[in-house]
C-alpha cells in the first residue's frame, strides 16, 4: 500500500510538472510556471526536496540505521541514478539523430548541447560517462547523483557533529560564489550548468530542515513571522522580474555572484527566494488536500515515483520539442503536448504503484 | 584600342584594390578563405570593431566571450572547435596577439536564455567581443522572430555601453529549411536588424548554402555530420577573415599618421 499524499510527495510532484512545462521553451504554458514569477524555479525546489527526503533514508539521530547499511543504500540510490541518466541521454541521442534523418535536417544534430556527440564521438562518449558532457535540460541528474554520492559524509557529520553540517555547507557555497569555483566540462570547454558545490547547500537546508530537531525547530516555531516578512518580498520580487528590473552584473560590487542573480552558481537572490517563496505557499498543501484531494493525491503519486516521471518526462519533453519544431506548434499544439505529457507521466506513476501492489 | 585601354585601366584599378583591401598593415594578411569554402568573395566592408580595436592597440591581448553554441576544444576544427581556429587565425595575423578565447556556449540555447547569461558572464570574464550564435535554436523552438530581434538590439546595445563588440553568427544552413517560412523569417529579420544596427553578422546560412552548392559539384557523397563540420571550418574563416578587415579597416588611418 502506498502512502497517503504528504506535502513533500506533493510539491515533489508539483516540481516535476513545472520541469516538464519549463523544458518545452516556446511553449505557451511556461510563461505561468513559477520561474515566471521571480529568480526562483523548480530546480530548487527539486534539490531542496532531495535533500528533505534523504533525511528519511539516514533515519533519526536517536535511531540511525547501521553506517555500512546507510552506506549501501545511498550508493545503490546512487548507481540507480546514474544507470537512468545514462540510459535518457541515450535515448535522446537516437531520438536527435532519428529526427535529423526523418526530418531530412542535420541541425537536429546540434541540439540540445548534442553537437559533440556527433562531432567527436570518441571524447564525448566518455564525457558523457564520466558525467563531464550532460545534453541540455538532461544535466539536473548528474548534480543529484554526485550528491547521492556525498550523501554519507553528509550522514556521518549530522550523526557525529550536526552543529557543524549547515556552517560547512555554508562555507563550500560561499567559497564557490567567491571564487567562482566550478566543475568543467570536457570536451566540450565551458562549466557545469549546476555547480555542485553551491547546489550542495541547497540539498543539505533541505536535509536540515526536514529533521526534527536542530535549526528546523527554530524556523518552525517563527514561520508565522517568516511568512509575514515573505510576502512583500515575494510579491516586490515577482513585480521586479516581470518588469525586467534587475542588478546590472558589471557594477554589482566584488564579488560579483554575491549580488547578482545566477542558476549556475545558486547565487543568494535565488537561494533567499526560493526559501520565502517555500515558507510564503508551502503551507498550501493543508488546505489543497482538504478541499481539491484529487489534484493532492495525483502530484502525490507523480511525486512519490519522481524517478520514472522525470525520466519519461525527460524524454518526453525532447519529443514534444522535435514535433513542435516539426509541425509548427502554436496554442492547440503547446495544449495537445502539454495535456498528453503529463497524462503520460501520471499514467506512468500509477502503473509502477499497481506493480508494486501487484508483483 | 581605347576600349583595351580602358580595359587595362579597370583591371589595375581593380587590381590596386584588391591589394589596398588585402593590405596586411605591420602584422601580416587577412586570413583568406579556401577554395574549399567558395574562396574569397568581394565582400562589403565590415562594421567596425572599436574596443576590439582598442584592446588590440593597447593591450596585444584580446578576450572572446564565445556563447551560443557548444564546442570541443583543442583547436580542431573538424572535430567542431571553429573558435579554436578563430583564436589560432588571429594569432597568426597579428603576430604578438594574445588571444584569450571563453567558451561559455550551449548549443539549443534560446536567444533569451543566453542575453541572461551575456550579461553575467561578460562581468566575470570582461571580454572585449561577443561572438553570439543566434536565432537557429530559437527558429527551431518557434519563437517569434520580433521578439528574437529585440533581445538581440537590447543586448548589443547593453554591450556597446559597457564598451565590448559583438559579433553575431547567423543562422545553420539545412537544405530543407529553404522552404521553411519561419525559419526564413528569422534568417531574414536578424540580418535585417544587424543592418539597421550596424552589427557585424556572420552569415553561417550563405556559407553552408555555398559549401552545400561545391559538395553536390564534386559528388560528395551526403553525411550530415561531416557536412556540419566542414561548415564549421568554413565558418572559422570566414569569422576571422571578417574579424581581420575590421580591425585593419580601422587601424588603417592611425597607421598612416604614424611616422
Amino acid at each position: 500500500m502506498s502512502r497517503p499524499p504528504n506535502a513533500v510527495d506533493f510539491w515533489r510532484g508539483f516540481a516535476l510538472v513545472e520541469i516538464f512545462v519549463d523544458h518545452i521553451p516556446g511553449n505557451f504554458w511556461g510563461l505561468f510556471t513559477q520561474r515566471n514569477f521571480g529568480h526562483s524555479d523548480a530546480a530548487e525546489l527539486f534539490v531542496f526536496l532531495a535533500g528533505w527526503s534523504l533525511r528519511f533514508m539516514v533515519g533519526a539521530r536517536d535511531d540511525p540505521r547501521p553506517a555500512h547499511h546507510l552506506m549501501v543504500r545511498l550508493y545503490l540510490r546512487a548507481g540507480k541514478l546514474y544507470a537512468a541518466q545514462m540510459v535518457i541521454v541515450m535515448i535522446a541521442i537516437a531520438m536527435l539523430a532519428t529526427a535529423s534523418r526523418v526530418f531530412d535536417n542535420p541541425l537536429y544534430l546540434e541540439w540540445y548541447n548534442a553537437a559533440a556527440v556527433f562531432n567527436a564521438p570518441v571524447e564525448t562518449h566518455v564525457g558523457l560517462v564520466v558525467l563531464t558532457h550532460q545534453l541540455g535540460y538532461f544535466d539536473i541528474l548528474p548534480l543529484y547523483v554526485l550528491l547521492l554520492f556525498l550523501a554519507p559524509l553528509i550522514a556521518v557529520l549530522h550523526r557525529h557533529a550536526p552543529a557543524l553540517l549547515l556552517p560547512i555547507s555554508a562555507a563550500v557555497w560561499l567559497f564557490a560564489l567567491v571564487t567562482q569555483t566550478t566543475f568543467s566540462t570536457w570536451p566540450t570547454e565551458g562549466e557545469w550548468y549546476f555547480d555542485p558545490l553551491c547546489w550542495q547547500f541547497i540539498y543539505v537546508l533541505g536535509f536540515t530542515m526536514g529533521r526534527k530537531d536542530g535549526p528546523a525547530t527554530a524556523v518552525r516555531r517563527r514561520l508565522p513571522v517568516i511568512r509575514w516578512i515573505a510576502l512583500p518580498i515575494v510579491v516586490a520580487a515577482a513585480v521586479a522580474w516581470r518588469m525586467g528590473w534587475s542588478i546590472d552584473p558589471t557594477v554589482a560590487p566584488s564579488p560579483h555572484l554575491l549580488f547578482v542573480d545566477d542558476k549556475a552558481f545558486l547565487t543568494p537572490t535565488r537561494l533567499v527566494h526560493f526559501l520565502l517563496t517555500a515558507a510564503l505557499f508551502g503551507p498550501l498543501f493543508a488546505p489543497i488536500d482538504r478541499w481539491v484531494p484529487k489534484v493532492s493525491a495525483a502530484l502525490a503519486l507523480v511525486g512519490r515515483n519522481s524517478l520514472l516521471v522525470f525520466c519519461i518526462g525527460s524524454v518526453l519533453d525532447l519529443a514534444c520539442q522535435i514535433l513542435q519544431f516539426a509541425f509548427q506548434g502554436g496554442f492547440v499544439w503547446d495544449t495537445t503536448m502539454v495535456v498528453a505529457g503529463l497524462s503520460t507521466m501520471y499514467a506512468a506513476a500509477r502503473i509502477a504503484e499497481w506493480w508494486e501492489r501487484v508483483r | 584600342m581605347k576600349t583595351v585601354v580602358r580595359a587595362l585601366l579597370f583591371g589595375l584599378a581593380c587590381l590596386a584594390t584588391t591589394a589596398a583591401s588585402a593590405a596586411p598593415g605591420d602584422d601580416g594578411a587577412v586570413p583568406a578563405i579556401s577554395a574549399d569554402c567558395g574562396g574569397a568573395t568581394a565582400g562589403e566592408t565590415p562594421p567596425a570593431l572599436p574596443h576590439l580595436t582598442a584592446a588590440l592597440t593597447e593591450r596585444r591581448r584580446i578576450v572572446v566571450l564565445a556563447i551560443g553554441n557548444s564546442m570541443v576544444g583543442g583547436g580542431d576544427a573538424r572535430r567542431g572547435d571553429y573558435y579554436g581556429l578563430v583564436e589560432q587565425v588571429l594569432e597568426k595575423t597579428f603576430k604578438g596577439l594574445d588571444v584569450v578565447m571563453v567558451q561559455r556556449g550551449v548549443s539549443g540555447e534560446l536567444a533569451r536564455d543566453a542575453a541572461d547569461r551575456i550579461r553575467l558572464e561578460v562581468a566575470r570574464h570582461e571580454p572585449d567581443v561577443v561572438f553570439w550564435q543566434v536565432g537557429t535554436a530559437d527558429a527551431l523552438a518557434g519563437i517569434d522572430p520580433a521578439e528574437v530581434v529585440a533581445t538581440v538590439r537590447d543586448t548589443a546595445r547593453w554591450l556597446a555601453d559597457h564598451k565590448v563588440d559583438v559579433v553575431l553568427i547567423g543562422l545553420h544552413y539545412s537544405p530543407t529549411l529553404r522552404a521553411d517560412p519561419k525559419f526564413m523569417a528569422m534568417r531574414d529579420a536578424l540580418d535585417a536588424a544587424a543592418r539597421a544596427d550596424g552589427l557585424l553578422r556572420i552569415r553561417r546560412w550563405e556559407v553552408g548554402e555555398t559549401l552545400d552548392r561545391l559538395r553536390r559539384d564534386r559528388f560528395t557523397p551526403d553525411d550530415a555530420v561531416a557536412a556540419n563540420a566542414e561548415a564549421d571550418v568554413c565558418m572559422a574563416q570566414h569569422l576571422a577573415r571578417s574579424l581581420a578587415t575590421a580591425l585593419f579597416a580601422k587601424r588603417r588611418p592611425q597607421e598612416r599618421r604614424s611616422p
